[in-house]
Formats: structure tokens, C-alpha cells, sequence
């Protein structure tokens, strides 16, 4: 039977369970009001799977490709797509010192401070722009970049996963990468300063920390 | 070699520092052991007349020790004063002769000596350095003025005998004080540094030789048959001395004869692409062309001579992590190596290394291996190394050589 109801979430009248494909649906139509509600929540918000949202690398490469084109061109900030992945990756890299800001803007670089020339949240006079649902949907990460004696900091960033193939590395294999000795298909950090960024359950790490915390992870993007 | 040839060294030579301050007798450098057991010189000594120590020790009795004889108090009064006398007499009535006699041993215990010895001149390695003492200094010591300086001369002149040599005058220059103050503080300063092993004139193998002189003069001998004018500009454009240029080391890498087709004809030149470096860390790449060989040789050896820059070296052995050059068609890759491993590269990046002073290396060059840009990809990589510490000052981190402060250098 195809129900029409109002959602709350998505702000739609109602969406024909017809339209949802099959093979996503034939447990629902089976399920009682209640739930269909739910799972008809799920299903349009997450598209696929009724299975545990994980963080998705699919723009983890584009991540990468931005930033290492804005050294290239000397930029004093780059954009890129606000997710909680790439939040996190941005955070690690400013405690190594990489990056020097992460602020959270709109298509349009935010205004940076008078006087720390970049921009950031604690600015009195510009403010942060709030979040709000009509404009969370455009909302990106504008990431500080640094250079130092006209080399840029963040040298060259290589993403190392891909969403069809996550590299895990384990902590016994980490340790080798530190050592510059190649691991899988991970190679060792062999230049001076290199980092390593890993996914672990305790959370984004640098891969030194991930040896200090005895935890192994996903490896994400390797910076030179 | 024989020990009984003194070598007298440092004290020996005519210094001003040995002629006011006390001769302390020092050891030889000989590489020869003692020949302890060599026969008496005196044939009257018989080799069964000859008593082991062992043997002295066990027949040892009080009545041996027995004061001195009027002849041996004669023999001591030609060298000592009759206070000096007095003095031994009272140090010797002090002590019992059965004392003597029972304490007299042969150590055998497991801090004894293992050589005879009895100490009364100064080795230069095993004993401690002689040193002057810290009463020498004075920090209250300034130099002469002008007007001192003069009065000592003028005082010279008027006690100047009538027909004086150019040995007085030597002597009153090497006797002149330079500083009003202590005169051990001139003469004999107290200085915290270790002294040298090896004073002026000390070696191991040979016998100590006079010291040389400063001799101005003794440079500019020699190269008056070579000096050109294209060496002149490069001495005055670097401002390097003949001698650090000569010990530099250079190397003509690549050498060939290029063509230039012109409506006059084929003009063959040669090219010449070398190499120079002070195997400290200083390399510099130089490339010139001339119609004649000798000519380019040169003139490419001091330009690279003249465009030496400082490579960074990990441990002065190898290089900071593993970089890439590129030069045209030849990309190359430099790869720091463990201490020991050696220069494991093509000939032309070792010369390069070797010129540097780099011993640990590994290289691959991956596409093209032209060795004009071969040379020129690898002093690329090479200048292209990161500096931990300039790292550290754009990411406002520390970075620490784990290898160093947690390994002690071992891994």
C-alpha cells in the first residue's frame, strides 16, 4: 500500500514508498506504521542501507587535490567540503602544525581577523556566521594554509585509502612505517617530518601518536 | 729503536715559554717497548751475578739498609746544598730500617703496574697533563701602553753594550714582557683546555722535529710559474687561499666535444662538466666549453669551484630522508642510508657524494641516465633535502632525532 504522510525531517509532504527501489523497501512495506515511519526516514536520509553510518572517503582524493593545487598557486586559504571526515583530518593536521586554521564558512571565504589575518570564529567585529538549516546544506571548511621561506608547509598531501579499497594498518605494521620500512602496500615515512593520519576507534591520530596509544586504524592521507 | 736516545722536544727549542718556566723531563714517543731484559752494558756484570726482584725481596734484611758512607755524603754534597742534606739525613734517620725491610715488595695485587717504572719523568699520554697551575693567572693583567713600550726600548738603547750583536737585540726582543702583571700569566698561562697530545715537533713514529717557523715567505714560492690570470680572478672572487683550493677535490665528470654547424663551417668545441667539493659538506657543479680541452677542463673546474654550496649531511655520513631530482629526462632518486652501508650508486653520484663528504648513500636513477643531467638531478636532490630544524620553526613543533636521544645512535 502506498502511505503519503508528513515528515518532520526532510520537510516533504510525503514520499511514495513506490519511488524507493525495491530491492531497499521489501523489508519495509511488511513493517508496521511505527517503524515505516523510521525506516522511511532512514532510507531517505542515508539512501542505501539499513547498516551503521560510516564516514565516507569519496572526497577524501578531491580533499587532496585541492589543497596540494592551492599550494601550488600560494593560497592563502582553500575550501573544501565540510564532513565530519574532513573536519577531523583538518584538526589533526593543525595540532602537527601543518595547517594553521579551520574555519567553518559559506561558498565565499569568510573575513579574516584585523589582526591575525586569517580568519576564525573568535572574531568580534565579523563574527561566525551561524549554521542554520536553510544554509547547512552550503556550508564548507576554509583551511588556513602556511608557507614558510616560500615552500609551502603542508608539502604534498596523498590520500592513501579509497572508498573500494580502506587500508588498515595494525599496530605492529605502523611501527615499521615509522621506521621507513614498507608495510603492505603502505610505504614507510622516510622523509624528514613526514606524517601519517589514521582513523583509529580512539579517534583521528597522527601515526606516532597511534604507536604512543598502541592503537592501529584505517590510514587516511600521507603528508610529505 | 732504541730508548736510550733522548727526544727532547718542545723544552728543547729555543721558546720563550721554556726558557722562564721549570724543564719538565717527558717520555719519548717511541713505539718500541722497554727491552727490560737486555744484558748489562757493563761486561763485568754477569747475568748469574744478577738477582731477580723476587729474589732481592726474599734475602732482604734490616742491616741492608744501612746509612750513607762518607764517599756517598761527598758525592750528595756536589749535588745538593748542605740544607738539602740535612734534609735527607732527618728523612731517612725517621724511618726504621726493619720498617723498610718488611715493606719492601713487589706489588702483586690487581691495581700493581705492570711495567717498571720510576716515574720521574712525565708520559705524555698515560699521565696526567701538565698544567699550569690556576695561581698563574692574573685578571688584573693588561697590555702596555705605548709610552711603556717605548721606555722599555729607550732603556735598552742607553744599557745597549758598545759593540752589539743582532743576538742582543734577539735576546732583549724574546725578554720583552708585553703585559703589566703576574710574568707566569705571559709566560706560562692557566688554561682549562686540555693540552694537545701532541705538542709541535711530537710524533709517534718519528723523532720530535724542530718546529716550523711561520714563513711568510713560503707560499708564494711555488706558484709564481702557475699563477694565471684566470686563477688570480677565482682567488679574489672567492677569496679562498692556494692551498684550500688545492685541497679541494675536483673532478671532470662529463667530457665531450659538441658541434656548431655555422656558414663558416663545423666549429668543435669541447665541453667539460666538473666537479668540486672540500669533502666537508661544500660541493659546487661547474660546466664550460672551448675549443680547447685543456681550456674547458679548467675554466669548468673553477666555476665549480666558484659555485660551491653547503649540502646538508645527516650525521656528516649521509643524507636528511630519501629525495628526488629531476633533469630533463633523468629522474633519480637519493636514498639515506644506516652508517657503514657505503656508497651504493652509480660512478658519476659517487664522485658527487665523495666530493661532498657523503660516505652512506643509496641511488636509482630511474628514467634516463645522460650523465650531463644526471650530475645535475642528483646536486638537485641534494640541495633539495628538508632541514629538520627549519621544519620545525614553520609547523612551530619540536622534532627530535629519535635515532639519537632514545637509541643512543645504536638502531
Amino acid at each position: 500500500a502506498i502511505v503519503i504522510h508528513k515528515c518532520t525531517f526532510c520537510f516533504a509532504d510525503g514520499i511514495e514508498r513506490s519511488a524507493v527501489p525495491l530491492k531497499f523497501s521489501t523489508g519495509l512495506l511488511q513493517r508496521p506504521y511505527a517503524l515505516e515511519r523510521l525506516s522511511h526516514i532512514t532510507t531517505a536520509v542515508l539512501g542505501h542501507s539499513l547498516l551503521i553510518p560510516d564516514m565516507s572517503l569519496v572526497n577524501l582524493a578531491h580533499v587532496c587535490s585541492s589543497l596540494n593545487n592551492a599550494n601550488k598557486a600560494r593560497l592563502a586559504l582553500a575550501s573544501i567540503p565540510h564532513t565530519k571526515l574532513h573536519l577531523n583530518i583538518c584538526i589533526a593536521l593543525q595540532q602537527s602544525g601543518l595547517i594553521s586554521s579551520i574555519v567553518r564558512g559559506g561558498p565565499t571565504a569568510p573575513a579574516p581577523h584585523l589582526l591575525l589575518g586569517h580568519p576564525t570564529i573568535v572574531d568580534e567585529e565579523a563574527g561566525a556566521e551561524p549554521v542554520t538549516q536553510s544554509n547547512v546544506a552550503s556550508r564548507r571548511l576554509w583551511v588556513g594554509l602556511k608557507y614558510w621561506q616560500s615552500e609551502p608547509v603542508l608539502g604534498t598531501m596523498t590520500s592513501i585509502s579509497t572508498p573500494k579499497r580502506k587500508i588498515s594498518v595494525k599496530l605492529p605494521d605502523l611501527r615499521n612505517i615509522l621506521q621507513g620500512r614498507r608495510s603492505g602496500s603502505v610505504d614507510g615515512l622516510r622523509s624528514p617530518g613526514e606524517c601519517l593520519y589514521l582513523k583509529t576507534d580512539r579517534g583521528f591520530m597522527e601515526a606516532r601518536e597511534c604507536v604512543e596509544k598502541k592503537v592501529g586504524g584505517l590510514a587516511l592521507v600521507r603528508v610529505n | 729503536m732504541s730508548i736510550a736516545r733522548p727526544a727532547r722536544c718542545l723544552f728543547c727549542t729555543l721558546s720563550r715559554a721554556a726558557t722562564s718556566s721549570h724543564r719538565i723531563p717527558r717520555r719519548p714517543f717511541h713505539s718500541s717497548p722497554a727491552q727490560l731484559n737486555r744484558k748489562a752494558d757493563d761486561p763485568s756484570v754477569k747475568a748469574s751475578d744478577m738477582k731477580t726482584l723476587q729474589e732481592i725481596r726474599k734475602d732482604l734484611k734490616p742491616s741492608d739498609f744501612k746509612p750513607y758512607t762518607e764517599e756517598e755524603k761527598s758525592r750528595l754534597s756536589e749535588e745538593y746544598s748542605p740544607a738539602q742534606i740535612a734534609a735527607i739525613e732527618a728523612g731517612e734517620a725517621a724511618i726504621d730500617p726493619k720498617d723498610m725491610a718488611e715493606q719492601f715488595a713487589v706489588r702483586r695485587d690487581p691495581m700493581k703496574f705492570h711495567y717498571l717504572d720510576d716515574f720521574s719523568t712525565i708520559e705524555p699520554v698515560v699521565d696526567k697533563h701538565i698544567r699550569a697551575p690556576a695561581s698563574n693567572s692574573d685578571y688584573n693583567a693588561r697590555l702596555k701602553d705605548e709610552d711603556e713600550l717605548m721606555d722599555d726600548f729607550a732603556r735598552y738603547f742607553r744599557e745597549m753594550p758598545e759593540n752589539a750583536t743582532a743576538a742582543d737585540w734577539v735576546r732583549f726582543v724574546e725578554s720583552l714582557r708585553l703585559t703589566i702583571g703576574k710574568e707566569e700569566n705571559e709566560l706560562n698561562p692557566s688554561s682549562a683546555l686540555v693540552p694537545d697530545l701532541f705538542e709541535p715537533g711530537e710524533s709517534l713514529s718519528k723523532d720530535p722535529q724542530p718546529v716550523e717557523s711561520l714563513k711568510t715567505t713560503h707560499g708564494q714560492e711555488k706558484p709564481s710559474e702557475e699563477m694565471t690570470d684566470a686563477l688570480k680572478k677565482l682567488l679574489q672572487a672567492t677569496g679562498y687561499t692556494l692551498d684550500t683550493i688545492r685541497s679541494l677535490k675536483l673532478k671532470t665528470l662529463v667530457s665531450h666535444a659538441v658541434v656548431n654547424q655555422t656558414r663558416l663551417g663545423k666549429i668543435r668545441r669541447q665541453y667539460c662538466l666538473s666537479i668540486a667539493g672540500n669533502g666537508n659538506g661544500l660541493l659546487g657543479i661547474g660546466e664550460a666549453k672551448s675549443e680547447e680541452s685543456s681550456d674547458a677542463m679548467t675554466q669548468s673546474r673553477y666555476r665549480a669551484i666558484r659555485n660551491m654550496h653547503p649540502i646538508l649531511r645527516y650525521e656528516n655520513r649521509t643524507i636528511f630522508g630519501d629525495v628526488r631530482g629531476k633533469v630533463g629526462a633523468v629522474e633519480l632518486k637519493l636514498m639515506t642510508c644506516p652508517p657503514g652501508f657505503g656508497l651504493r650508486c652509480q660512478h658519476l653520484i659517487y664522485e658527487m657524494c665523495r666530493a661532498a663528504g657523503i660516505h652512506d648513500l643509496a641511488a636509482r636513477v630511474e628514467r634516463s641516465r645522460n650523465p650531463m643531467n644526471t650530475v645535475k638531478a642528483a646536486y638537485e636532490a641534494l640541495m633539495s633535502q628538508k632541514d629538520p630544524e627549519e621544519i620545525a620553526r614553520a609547523r612551530g613543533k619540536k622534532l627530535v632525532d629519535v635515532r639519537k636521544v632514545y637509541y643512543a645512535g645504536r638502531v
